[in-house]
């Protein structure tokens, strides 16, 4: 059984653009052009995930992500071409999963729906819990006693350096970690043009977890200071 | 009204209760005041103990050493006082009895003067003639005196007494004294006193006086007369008997003869005596009924409160209205009569000491004199008229009340509004103008100070202390004029000082304009505080500038904001059907069977699109930081591993380049603040222009200096092509090649330099021939260690 996908957008073009994309994936797509429209779809139907315009006539994106979760826990992509952090934060706040500001590269948007859609049907909201020895961030979850990482549910093959540079940010999730200490506790030596190694490393691991590596969401660069693993907001 | 009543009488009974208390009042015995009988009084005692000691003296010729001692309660009595005055006229002479012997000792006296001192042979000493006289000489002598002072006293019969030594009688004025064993007073007499044996008895209305207590003499002893354990009577005194009787009501003695036309009082000092307890006692009574009366008023004048606030708000009412230099003149009109008045009446009765005091003064030192001046003056504001006390205090009520009632009393007067015209015509004129008047107005008081003090000086010195009155008001009255004029003084200085506080507002206005506050507190809040002020037009021209100005910043803000807006808006509304663009081209991409040549311009199409959409984002990021709306998130950074960082970021495209890259960069850390994203923003763009437009194999140097303050990071490349001359690189779209066919958005600069700035550094760009160098530097934070 194919997932059902509902995209809500003023714009036709770009709707028709997104199913195609997304049928190519093997998703049933429904369509709808305003936020009515899509209330009344998702009242009669049965639908697996949302891409929603923030921009729209009748009723707009942020609007009817807040209608939608007042009765449906599924996921939220929200597209818009507002850009901004502020815009960001506000549409996630909303009670969005994620948010992709336009103009979208048409692979990151099929890998984040992929990605909202495994973890909803696959992992739910049974294994939400935390499993002993098991450290859960956004759409990774790390095995400490396997070392092993799995994003959306999926093991990522990691050399056993990246496993290393994993294992210590997943254990101090949000702490940023100079390049000289990374490279210190990594591969136990004094640090000498650590710098450079460590953003090798870091761009490879970027290319296996990230959805977009080039704005990576999880790995992130805390300019002048060192690097770090973001954590992630937890859906309620 | 009753209030008033009960205020008066309350004020004048005590005010004249305190002055009639007699010396012996004691708050124990309250009653002892209201004393009807004379004979109980201290002074009686002390009257009868001096005679019984003048007829010691008489009796037995040798008085000498008795003259000193105790009278009555203790009282020290100098010789000669004025019995206290009952009512005003009546006053009489107590005489000092033995001292009046003593001096007419001395007048009978013929040879020679005990005070004339003369040189003794025998003994080579000095000494007083006196010792000269034999003892038979002196006995005359007393026994003269005696005789005449018997002469003097024996016509008032008011006083009854017989005197005898050895059994003989000397002096008697009376057959009516009885006999030794009988000791009753004659018809009319009800006191008598027997001196017999070296002891006194005294009888008082048929009942025997216990005189010697427990039989030792002090200080509070009532009778000073001897026969004491501590105080015996010597052997010569104890041959003396004295018999002495009191009249119960004494009448006047007088002796006046036809021819002469002369009247002359006997000695009648125990009618006077009489005739002032009693006038006291009467007095007294008056004035407690008149407090009695006036409390009971008063309690009742509080009962009826209200009724009294009303009074008092219309009689508030009525004074308000009046001008205050009315008031003022009115109560000087009354206050300095007044003080004349009560400054005459002073000297008139108390001018003796006044000028003693002034003698003292000038004779010895100056704070003995103030001690006492202090102590009569008290003494004689006391003994005021009570007229003056009522009439002060209703002059103080009055004044009160009018305060209490009327707020800023001085401002409903002649002066205060020549003062407010006169105020309101100097606004209108140029500062200067004022100032001028104002310095003008100050000299002119004090000038008239200085004359005041001068005339003040001239007068006191020519005046000297006979003309007291007329020196007095005048001199009182130049002091009040002076106080006058210090006061006009002062309100000129409050004045002065009100500009200068004034003047301090308005250069720190102006200062504010300049830092660019322009936004006004309130509106106009900052005039509206110096309105009436002298500076008041100045301010408001001021206000206007930076009305002009805060208007035109206003403006320039409202433009900007909209410019942003603009473009915000722009980008969206280009970003939208620019989604459908690189999602349509991207199917193409996909299709396989698209012929070569529709293949390139797809991929044309797709570089194109991809330009376009980063143009978009970085025409929106450089507006938004120029009108500095671009949120920033500043954070201490290591600026050495921020370059750092960057490079290796940028490593692949640096291999994968033409260009080499050397970095100069310090092992410690250099801590700058600044965004860290927007800063790696800025050095990816200067990276990537170099990589750009480096000239194939050349090297591009990336350093980092510090100098203590300043951490400076310079990147230097050799352009492929010309520098053009004066161009400015940094203007937007502006770019190395004219022809603008590159994949850059002619932005990189221009964004470089607007976020450089918006973190608080300072962007710089030169070229030299083909070298192009830009050095972005920021202050430096205090090391970390």
């Amino acid at each position: 059984m194919s997932d059902c996908v509902l995209v809500v957008d003023d714009d036709r073009e770009i709707v028709k653009a997104i199913s195609i994309l997304l049928e190519g994936e093997g998703y049933e797509v429904l369509k709808a052009y305003d936020g009515l429209q899509a209330l009344d779809i998702l009242a009669t139907r049965q639908v697996r995930l949302v891409l929603i315009d923030v921009m729209m006539p009748k009723l707009d994106g942020l609007s009817a992500v807040m209608r939608i979760r007042e009765r449906q826990n599924i996921p939220i992509i929200v597209l818009s071409a507002k850009s901004e952090d502020t815009d960001k934060v506000l549409g996630l706040s909303m009670g969005a999963d994620d948010y992709v500001s336009k103009p979208y590269n048409p692979q990151e948007l099929a890998a984040r729906v992929k990605s909202q859609l495994r973890r909803y049907t696959l992992l739910g909201d049974i294994n939400a819990g935390n499993c002993a020895g098991e450290i859960r961030n956004g759409r990774l979850v790390y095995r400490t006693e396997e070392k092993a990482l799995y994003a959306d549910g999926e093991p990522v093959k990691l050399t056993a350096t990246e496993t290393r540079i994993v294992d210590l940010f997943m254990r101090n999730l949000g702490r940023v970690f100079p390049a000289e200490e990374i490279y210190r506790r990594v591969w136990d030596e004094e640090a000498f043009a650590s710098e450079n190694t460590v953003m090798v490393h870091i761009r490879r691991i970027r290319e296996k977890v990230e959805l977009n590596p080039k704005e990576p969401e999880y790995i992130k660069v805390v300019w002048g200071i060192g690097y770090k693993m973001e954590k992630q907001k937890k859906r309620n | 009204m009753i209030f008033f009543a009960g205020v008066s009488l309350t004020l004048s009974g005590t005010v004249s209760l305190l002055q009639n208390l007699p010396g012996d009042f004691s708050w124990r015995h309250p009653a002892r005041a209201l004393q009807d009988d004379y004979q109980q009084n201290w002074r009686f005692r002390g009257y009868i103990s001096d005679r019984l000691e003048a007829f010691l003296a008489m009796a037995t010729d040798s008085f000498s050493g008795h003259y000193y001692g105790y009278y009555g309660g203790g009282d020290y009595f100098a010789p000669g006082v004025y019995v206290e005055q009952a009512t005003e006229g009546t006053a009489s002479f107590v005489p000092d009895i033995p001292w009046e012997l003593q001096e007419i000792y001395e007048e009978t006296q013929l040879q020679p003067d005990p005070y004339e001192w003369i040189f003794n042979p025998d003994t080579e000493r000095w000494e007083p003639e006196m010792e000269f006289l034999t003892e038979e000489q002196r006995r005359e002598q007393y026994r003269k005196a005696a005789r005449q002072y018997h002469d003097s006293i024996k016509q008032d019969e008011n006083l009854l007494y017989s005197i005898s030594y050895d059994g003989k009688v000397l002096y008697a004025n009376s057959e009516l004294l009885p006999q030794e064993d009988k000791l009753t007073p004659p018809e009319g007499y009800n006191f008598l006193l027997q001196y017999a044996e070296g002891k006194v008895r005294i009888i008082k209305d048929g009942i025997e006086l216990d005189v010697y207590g427990d039989g030792y003499y002090r200080n509070d002893s009532a009778w000073y007369v001897p026969g004491y354990r501590n105080f015996p009577a010597d052997e010569d005194m104890k041959k003396a008997v004295i018999y002495m009787a009191v009249a119960r009501e004494p009448v006047l003695y007088s002796e006046s003869s036809y021819g002469r036309g002369g009247y002359r009082q006997m000695d009648n000092s125990l009618y006077w005596m009489q005739y002032n307890t009693r006038e006291n006692r009467r007095a007294m009574i008056r004035n407690i009924i008149c407090l009695g009366t006036g409390l009971a008023l008063l309690l009742a004048s509080f009962l009826c409160r209200k009724s009294r606030q009303e009074a008092n708000a219309g009689i508030a009412r009525f004074t308000g209205k009046i001008w205050f230099e009315a008031k003022i003149l009115m109560g000087l009109l009354i206050l300095y009569p007044l003080f004349l008045g009560c400054v005459m009446w002073l000297s008139q009765n108390y001018g003796d000491s006044i000028s003693e005091v002034i003698y003292q003064a000038e004779a010895e030192s100056y704070g003995y004199a103030l001690s006492y001046v202090g102590l009569s003056l008290g003494q004689a504001v006391f003994h005021l008229p009570v007229l003056v006390w009522i009439l002060l205090f209703w002059l103080l009520y009055l004044a009160f009340n009018d305060l209490r009632y009327n707020r800023k009393v001085w401002k409903h007067g002649l002066v205060a509004k020549l003062c407010r015209t006169f105020s309101v015509r100097d606004l209108k004129q140029p500062l200067p103008v004022r100032t001028a008047h104002r310095n003008g107005a100050a000299f002119a008081a004090a000038a008239v100070y200085g004359l005041l003090m001068l005339a003040g000086g001239i007068m006191g010195f020519t005046g000297g202390r006979d003309a007291k009155g007329g020196v007095w008001g005048l001199g009182s009255l130049f002091f009040l004029i002076m106080v006058g004029f210090l006061v006009l003084q002062y309100r000129i200085g409050v004045k002065n000082m009100e500009t200068a506080r004034d003047m301090e507002a308005l250069t720190k206005r102006i200062r504010d304009i300049r830092n660019g506050n322009y936004a006004g507190n309130g509106d106009g809040s900052q005039c509206a505080l110096l309105s009436g002020h002298d500076l008041e037009d100045a301010m408001a021209e001021l206000e206007d500038i930076r009305h002009g100005m805060a208007i035109a910043v206003d403006e320039q803000m409202k433009s900007e904001r909209m410019k942003v807006e603009l473009i915000a808006n722009v980008s969206h509304d280009i970003k939208t059907p620019l989604t459908s663009i690189i999602s349509y081209v991207q199917f193409l991409k996909e299709e396989k069977e698209l012929p070569e040549h529709v293949r390139d311009y797809v991929k044309i199409l797709d570089e194109k699109s991809q330009r376009l959409k980063n143009m978009v984002q970085d025409v929106f990021a450089v507006s938004k930081a120029a009108s500095g709306e671009l949120p920033m998130h500043m954070e201490e950074l290591d600026f050495c591993k921020l370059l750092r960082q960057t490079l290796a970021d940028m490593e692949e495209q640096i291999t994968g380049s033409k260009v080499t890259f050397r970095t100069e960069l310090p092992e410690t850390p250099v801590m700058i603040m600044a965004d860290g994203q927007r800063m790696y923003r800025v050095f990816q763009n200067l990276f990537q222009n170099a990589i750009q437009y480096s000239l194939e194999g050349s090297r591009v140097f990336v350093t980092l200096q510090t100098d203590g303050q300043l951490a400076v990071a310079s990147v230097k490349n050799t352009s492929r092509q010309e520098l053009e001359k004066d161009k400015d690189f940094t203007e937007r779209f502006a770019r190395g090649d004219l022809s603008r066919t590159d994949g850059g958005s002619g932005l990189g600069l221009s964004i470089a330099q607007s976020f450089t700035e918006a973190c608080g550094g300072s962007f710089s760009w030169e070229t030299n021939a083909d070298l192009f160098v830009v050095t972005v530097s920021f202050r430096i934070l205090e090391y970390r260690t």
